[in-house]
């Protein structure tokens, strides 16, 4: 019977492609709409990502990694100190404006790493070489940046256009010159801004001396220890917070950089909220167009239902024939749907805009709730055949 | 008088009512009915007699508000709604007024039903549902859509459907109320003709004067009642009918 009631769903292609439709729209919607929060929910923790390092070691106070609360530079030698440490470099992150040439100000996120180890720099470098950093006034912009921050020029056909910068070309943080070496690619942050990175010692000069630099300790566990470990040994005996760069944020480790980046916006933010809502509409539109159709479905077929009860099938063949329809129509949905949010999330990946991360989780969560509404549909006409007399069918 | 074994259908002081107060409305009162084996009854009566009603009843799709209902040794009345089913799945076949053909199936998908609700295996149930509609004179026509034939075609879809599983009674609601003179009358012989068993019981429902010849027996209906049982078909005219 089961075939059969295959045959029945697919017989009927007009109401098929409606409710094809209704699924495949909501499956999308869900699918995409998780996927871009995901994704920007991803950039939260950028720099965990860009600056690849085993241990981050911050002041007590700090909640995430976009919240730098400045230590004294004396915090890098107590962390030396601890047993196990296998080396450690001193970290700035701020927010500062850079000044272009044609006047303009751009946000930037300055990032001081160490001149000697150069422990936190960017992983790729797509123009110049890192050691230029060890110039005077030297800096290293992401691809993005040197984008963003281009110059504006007069193209061949009068129109005005931005020219990327590029090494050579200069700019200026405090009125302190900077010098691009080096066009790195890394990971977009929440926080907006191009990373422009420097040296340590550098980035003292262009925050003006303040009097406390260091937002961040790199740390290397030495051989045999994990980086759990060495992250409690630094915590007893400095009393600084010690993280791990896991970006996992499934795992529920409380030691995680990049978990407690993530849910610190979740929670401090209207993110989930938004996107919540996008998702929610998204079901409640699949609901209402899939048990819409899915209801015209069981009506247009209602007499057939009862000829069928007639004949002696048991409201569990009914049931589970339905189930079968809904089921297929679900499934076929979600298919196309979390297709359709695939393809677009690579037009997205391949633009860089909106961030689309796509989680098997986002997937499997995107299936249950389509199959739930599938599930609710099967249950709304499962109502309405159970109540429909098998009499009927000799009226006519 | 009919032997015991002979009954295949018997119904005995049947009440039905349909509402309450003031729109309560009498369908069958008191009904006394018997079908035998072997034979083609037809139920005749103006609209609103009762003729469905006691069809319904009889196929054990509507429980009698009081009354027995036998149909070959079992007790409908006393049956629950899952011993109905049961007992409609194994024992009974229609052929419906409206032919009630699933339009997204291909004709042999829906002779298959019966014998899928049975649980027969798919294979089987085409292998005979083919062997059927071959009997009906649909061969090369199975795997079209039932829209594709005319009227008389899909009442033959309808008797093979309903005779696939060879059920002991075989129920007809107005078989020929939608076809013409002579595709009724070339219906009405096949009826007779696939459902001619010694065991076999056809009962008929029908307004159709002209297809009264086909029945063995005829039974009256009036006001809720048979009002009388003719043996010879032949005698009732469309004048007196």
């Amino acid at each position: 019977m089961f075939r059969l009631a295959l045959n029945m769903l697919f017989g009927d292609r007009a109401k098929l492609a409606m409710l094809l439709c209704g699924l495949a729209f909501s499956a999308l919607l869900m699918a995409q709409q998780t996927s871009v929060f995901f994704g920007i929910m991803s950039w939260t923790y950028t720099p965990v990502v860009n600056i690849r390092a085993h241990v981050w070691v911050s002041d007590p106070m700090v909640e995430q990694a976009n919240d730098a609360k400045p230590m004294r530079d004396t915090e890098l030698g107590r962390v030396r100190s601890v047993d196990g440490v296998a080396w450690a470099a001193p970290l700035h992150t701020s927010f500062l404006q850079a000044r272009m040439v044609d006047g303009n100000f751009k946000l930037i996120t300055l990032v001081g790493i160490d001149a000697d180890t150069f422990a936190g720099a960017p992983a790729q470098l797509t123009q110049g070489r890192i050691e230029d950093l060890r110039l005077p006034n030297t800096v290293i912009v992401d691809e993005w940046g040197a984008q963003l921050m281009g110059k504006s020029v007069k193209g061949p056909d009068g129109k005005m256009q931005t020219v990327a910068l590029k090494p050579g070309d200069v700019f200026e943080i405090n009125d302190i010159e900077a010098r691009i070496v080096g066009i790195c690619k890394v990971r977009r942050a929440f926080t907006g801004g191009p990373f422009v990175y420097t040296t340590y010692d550098r980035a003292k000069t262009y925050t003006l001396g303040a009097r406390r630099t260091l937002s961040f300790m790199l740390a290397e566990p030495a051989p045999g220890i994990t980086p759990s470990e060495l992250c409690e040994r630094i915590e007893r005996e400095t009393g600084l917070k010690a993280w791990t760069s896991d970006t996992v944020i499934w795992d529920w480790s409380d030691r995680s950089l990049a978990r407690n980046t993530f849910w610190w916006f979740w929670k401090n933010t209207g993110i989930p909220f938004s996107f919540g809502t996008a998702v929610a509409l998204g079901l409640f539109v699949g609901i209402a167009i899939s048990g819409q159709t899915f209801y015209s479905f069981v009506l247009e077929n209602l007499k057939y239902f009862a000829a069928i009860k007639a004949m002696g099938a048991s409201m569990r063949v009914l049931a589970g024939m339905l189930i079968i329809q809904a089921v297929t129509a679900g499934l076929i949905g979600f298919g196309l749907g979390a297709g359709m949010a695939q393809a677009i999330g690579r037009v997205m990946i391949e633009k860089g805009m909106p961030p689309f991360v796509m989680f098997p989780q986002i997937l499997i969560a995107t299936l249950v709730l389509t199959m739930g509404i599938s599930i609710v549909s099967a249950i709304i006409g499962i109502v309405k055949v159970s109540r429909v007399d098998a009499a009927t069918v000799f009226r006519g | 008088m009919s032997k015991a074994h002979d009954i295949a259908v018997t119904t005995h002081g049947v009440d039905i009512s349909f509402g309450t107060g003031e729109t309560k409305v009498t369908a069958l009162q008191q009904t006394e009915f018997t079908a035998r084996r072997g034979e083609l009854i037809m139920l005749v009566g103006p609209s609103g007699c009762g003729k469905t009603t006691l069809l319904s009843v009889i196929a054990g799709t509507l429980k009698p508000d009081s009354g027995t209902v036998e149909v070959f040794g079992q007790r409908l009345d006393k049956m629950n709604q899952a011993e109905l089913t049961a007992f409609r799945r194994k024992h009974l076949g229609f052929v419906f007024q409206s032919f009630n053909l699933i339009p997204t199936l291909s004709v042999v998908e829906n002779v298959m039903v019966p014998l899928l609700i049975q649980g027969i295996s798919n294979d089987e149930a085409r292998r005979r549902s083919i062997a059927i509609l071959e009997k009906v004179g649909l061969k090369g026509r199975e795997d079209g859509k039932p829209n594709a034939l005319s009227g008389g075609q899909q009442q033959r879809v309808a008797i093979a459907r309903a005779l696939v599983h060879e059920p002991p009674l075989l129920i007809c609601d107005e078989p020929t109320s939608a076809l013409d003179k002579d595709t009724g009358a070339q219906i009405m012989e096949m009826v007779r003709e696939l459902s001619r068993s010694p065991d076999r019981c056809v009962v008929v429902v029908t307004h159709d004067f002209r297809i009264f010849r086909f029945a063995d027996r005829i039974a009256e209906m009036e006001d809720g009642r048979i009002s009388r049982v003719v043996d010879d078909p032949l005698s009732i005219t469309q004048q007196n009918f």
